[in-house]
């Protein structure tokens, strides 16, 4: 008998182990396997051999795995896929849970601390994950007065605006969620949600520090919201569109930061400031306001805000790199594909391939996201620096520099840009 | 320099750095006691020094409290006088004078702390102020301690008993504290004083004043 | 106890425009302490302090124990600075036991003040840092102190509550080799101080954040009574070290950092010159102690007073002058002991100086008043 588990007996240990096996096997054939054969019915089948896929025949990737190649190829098509995975939430999801850790371990190096050290062996990889599953374990305590509904409703909210906003980031040619001709007026719109949902949070929550949090979030969000759009209107003026695809491919040549570094600027500051991020955290200044409209929130409330905070982070941080620095351009760095991939190889009597469906993505939109993601992160990397570096400002000077300072600058830049365009340096006849 | 806001402590927290003059912040202007002290140890043989010798006490130290004493006459009592300290017993009704006096005549300046002693056997509880001066340099390593008593009731009612002194705020501001702390921890109501509450011990304390010597801690 | 209690916390009428915040006693910008305070938009309009959170009644403790068996507890209040705040109370003891302390002790009370000194201004710096939202200078200053607090662990065998002082001495001799240990850390330690100007006293932002807020002129430093840093960031130059030299302070050449300003920026960087001027001092006293000697008179375990006596003691401790107040009646416990602690005299500035100042002032002009909320409930 151990000390740890007194009861522990082998053979009950296998009999539960044999009993989970028996329960997921029955499961997966009297319900996964009928729902699967149902989904496929919706989804295009590709032609293999000649032959068209059905979903009667779908099952034979049990004997031959690359049969299923052209199903995941089929997937990729459509709209769940790229809301879900790629372009969309997942994808964000993913660089925003590498931007905490980065973000823990910079600090923590600029500091003279090392960070998250123990969980996951290495370096405290699973830190974050482990934060999550406490964040999801913990009881969610809702205020005695709180106006419960919009309470709810608040951190999930918050989420869907941070997702809406990252569905119009273009990520390689042709990879984005949604493609609208006014990408960029769709994405100060879904920005002036922001400022509402914290407000009413902040309201809801009927407690003091919160009130004052939103109050200030208030003040800082929509302060700094006119010289956001007005920043983005030099690059509008010289590319003549506000589709965020079409900026990105105008890009080709140089980055819009080369002509308009004023804009990039303004818009970096008022990003830093969207972003709540720390010179500019006064919302959620712990040492005057607790947490700010954050205070009241617990558990996974508290855990969706977070995940909304960092996916607005990765989308402003995409929105610039979109703008300013070329979006998905760079050089051709990923290796053409080989050949053999493509065409099948012989070996002696068995010719293998070629594969259906493959390669699953192209080489453009693979070298897109290539520099699209080194671009982010060392966006995100600016981002971040500054909260080793600098103390919170105070609201006044914040509104302040805001109302006057980049205003001003703001304007400067839509000068810039109309000087260039009606100069003949950019536009038609002049570089491009 | 009478408390312009008597009744609203917090309200009005800096209440005059315009309206009234502070304690000196000159030296300058002010009457220095150091030429004439200096010539004056030798004679002086009134007031009642106890115990202590004329010609071992130190002569800068005696000079304070010989101003004090000319001034006075007997309505005070040196206490002691020695190096750097020089204590003065007063009754409670003086307190207010002598404090002005030693403030605009003496050159001291703030008081450091407000100490309240308890005396069941004498049926009174002694109020010592330490006073220190900041702007006078000759007197930046005196202490003039300032004590006065008050009667002791057996069963305190805190603000309603005779346990009263005159408040010595007005003419220091900084007693302000010690003497809200005085007041609680001992019990004794300053007449004068405009904000005469709780600091330290909690809101509900419904026992003696804790540093009385009849509150005795448990097992001791 | 009648039904008639003083009034608690007086508040102003409640106005439609006013909103009371109670900041504290626990949140992340008030230390153990509650700060009443009312605003108006962003504006204070009336601040109470309120401390007594942690009050443990050490005063009343000191009237149950002996002269000797009081130290333990008479540091609590202050575990950075045990050392400075048990240096009066010490001093008195031995002024109404009657006793001589041997010069190579007075060299050790010295060094070991200092290093007191340093470990709890760094902690103070830390707390400032965080409070006006700078991570780093949360870490640098919690992590640096280490070195000293290694430094103390070696001379007096705690880390942080060291009773090391005792009426007579000090409680142990100075462990072999530790001069040149200590050289060696001090001189990285102020190194390394210099260093925060770069991230810290240099940053512009910090700079316009507290540069010309909380105000305290020199007059109102004085009125108030003001003490420590405070009141040498308002320009006046008083420092006890220099003013009434205590132990061996008159043997050696101390600097008093003093700044005319008097806001909270000037507040700030005092201490932070006040830490450099202590590696200093460490530096003299290393080179001027007497090689070998006795470090202690040895008492008894009860000893016996001289008879009844009032004695007042103070030094300059981290955050002012600190003064302690011993009445004794003869008996081998003292009859009253009162601590009059440097935090109780500038929490008086508090109201005057949150007055009329921004909510986002707050954290930074309290925190710069050098107040540790522990001490001055004591």
């Amino acid at each position: 008998m151990s000390v740890i588990a007194p009861k522990f007996k082998l053979s009950e240990f296998v009999k539960s182990l044999l009993d989970n096996i028996f329960w997921v096997l029955l499961l997966m054939t009297i319900v996964g396997i009928p729902a699967v054969q149902i989904a496929l019915f919706y989804i295009e089948m590709p032609v293999i051999h000649g032959e068209l896929l059905t979903p009667f025949l779908a099952l034979t990737w049990l004997a031959d795995p690359t049969r299923l190649l052209p199903v995941i190829h089929a997937l990729m098509a459509t709209d769940f896929f790229r809301i879900a995975a790629f372009p969309g939430f997942g994808f964000a999801a993913l660089l925003a849970a590498g931007t905490i850790f980065i973000e823990r371990k910079m600090l923590a190096k600029l500091q003279l601390r090392v960070g998250p050290f123990y969980c996951g062996k290495i370096e405290g990889i699973l830190q974050l994950m482990g934060d999550g599953l406490k964040l999801i374990s913990k009881e969610i305590i809702i205020p005695a007065k709180a106006d419960k509904p919009l309470f709810w409703a608040a951190p999930v909210l918050f989420v869907g605006a941070a997702a809406a906003f990252v569905a119009l980031i273009p990520v390689a040619p042709g990879w984005v969620v949604a493609d609208v001709d006014m990408g960029l007026l769709a994405v100060f719109a879904v920005i002036g949600f922001f400022p509402i949902i914290t407000i009413l949070s902040a309201w809801s929550a009927n407690s003091k520090f919160p009130f004052i949090g939103g109050i200030r979030a208030l003040f800082q969000m929509v302060s700094f919201e006119i010289p956001l759009i007005l920043s983005l209107l030099g690059v509008v003026i010289v590319t003549g569109t506000l589709n965020l695809s079409e900026i990105s491919a105008s890009q080709s040549f140089f980055p819009w930061i080369v002509f308009l570094p004023v804009g990039a600027i303004v818009f970096f500051i008022t990003m830093l400031a969207e972003l709540e991020r720390i010179p500019f955290d006064l919302p959620e200044a712990e040492s005057e306001i607790v947490a700010g409209w954050l205070t009241e929130f617990s558990g996974m409330m508290y855990g969706l805000v977070q995940l909304g905070t960092y996916l607005k982070l990765y989308a402003f941080a995409a929105l610039f790199v979109v703008l300013f620095l070329g979006g998905w351009n760079g050089p051709m760095v990923v290796p053409p594909f080989p050949e053999e991939l493509l065409v099948g190889v012989e070996m002696g009597p068995v010719k293998v391939g070629p594969f259906p469906g493959l390669p699953l993505f192209d080489q453009a939109m693979l070298n897109g996201t290539f520099w699209f993601v080194i671009k982010t992160v060392g966006v995100i990397f600016f981002i971040l620096l500054p909260r080793g570096v600098f103390p919170r400002i105070r609201i006044d000077m914040l509104l302040s520099l805001g109302w006057t300072k980049l205003i001003g600058l703001a304007f400067v830049n839509i000068f810039i840009a109309l000087g260039l365009l009606y100069a003949g340096v950019l536009g038609p006849g002049g570089l491009q | 320099m009478m408390s312009d806001d008597s009744e609203k402590p917090v309200a009005d927290p800096k209440p005059d750095t315009k309206s009234s003059p502070p304690p000196k912040p000159d030296t300058k202007s002010s009457p220095p006691p150091k030429p004439d002290t200096k010539s004056s140890p030798p004679p002086k043989p009134a007031s009642k020094k106890p115990e202590e010798k004329p010609i071992e006490l130190p002569a800068f130290e005696k000079g304070i409290s010989d101003k004090l004493v000319e001034k006075f006459g007997d309505k005070v009592e040196v206490g002691f006088v020695k190096k750097d300290r020089v204590r003065i017993n007063i009754s409670k009704e003086n307190i207010h004078k002598v404090a002005e006096f030693v403030r605009d005549a003496l050159n001291y300046d703030h008081v450091e702390s407000v100490t309240g002693v308890d005396f069941p056997t004498d049926k009174e509880i002694e109020v010592v102020y330490h006073v220190g001066s900041y702007t006078d340099s000759s007197l930046a390593r005196q202490i003039l301690v300032l004590a006065t008593r008050a009667p002791r009731e057996e069963n305190p009612i805190p603000g309603q008993d005779s346990t009263r002194l005159p408040s010595i705020r007005d003419v220091f501001y900084s007693a302000e504290f010690g003497e809200r702390e005085v007041f609680e921890m001992l019990g004794v109501y300053f007449e004068g004083h405009p904000d005469n509450r709780r600091l330290l011990l909690p809101e509900d304390w419904a026992d003696l004043p804790p540093l009385r010597k009849d509150f005795a801690i448990k097992g001791r | 106890m009648t039904a008639e209690l003083p009034p608690g916390l007086a508040l102003q009428k409640a106005d439609e425009r006013i909103m009371t915040l109670n900041v504290g006693p626990q949140h992340p910008g008030s230390g153990h302490m509650r700060i009443v305070v009312q605003i108006d938009g962003d504006y204070i309009v009336a601040c109470d302090p309120d401390p007594g959170y942690v009050h443990r009644g050490e005063e009343k403790m000191a009237e149950y124990r002996n002269y000797i068996t009081n130290i333990p507890h008479l540091e609590r209040p202050v575990i950075h600075d045990s050392c400075n705040i048990l240096y009066p109370y010490v001093l008195g003891a031995e002024e109404i036991l009657g006793i001589e302390v041997p010069e190579r002790a007075k060299y050790v009370r010295v060094i070991a003040s200092e290093l007191n000194r340093c470990i709890y201004t760094m902690y103070w710096l830390a707390i400032y840092g965080i409070f006006l939202g700078h991570s780093t200078m949360f870490m640098w200053p919690a992590g640096d102190r280490e070195l000293l607090i290694d430094l103390m662990e070696k001379m007096t065998g705690a880390r942080v509550t060291h009773a090391h002082f005792v009426p007579g001495g000090v409680r142990n001799d100075l462990p072999p080799n530790f001069e040149d240990t200590c050289l060696r850390q001090v001189n990285y330690f102020e190194r390394r101080i210099k260093e925060y100007a770069a991230v810290f006293y240099d940053n512009p932002v910090l700079i316009s954040r507290t540069r010309g807020t909380g105000v305290l002129s020199r007059q109102d430093a004085i009125r108030l009574g003001t003490t420590g840093s405070v009141l040498r960031a308002s320009g006046i130059d008083y420092d006890l070290r220099v003013k009434e030299p205590y132990d061996v302070y008159d043997e050696l050449d101390v600097h008093t950092n003093v700044m005319k300003e008097g806001d909270s920026y000037a507040r700030s960087r005092v201490p932070w010159l006040d830490m450099m001027e202590s590696c200093n001092i460490i530096r003299q006293a290393l080179q001027k102690i007497p090689k070998s000697g006795s470090v202690r008179t040895k008492l008894k375990p009860n000893p016996k007073t001289k008879g009844p006596a009032t004695v007042y003691k103070r030094v300059e401790s981290g955050r002012g002058s600190l003064g302690c107040y011993i009445v004794s009646d003869g008996k081998p416990e003292p009859y009253r002991v009162k601590m009059s602690v440097g935090s109780f005299r500038n929490l008086i500035a508090l109201p005057y100086l949150l007055k009329g100042e921004k909510l986002g002032n707050m954290p930074s002009v309290y925190w710069s008043l050098n107040y540790w909320p522990v001490e001055a409930d004591r």
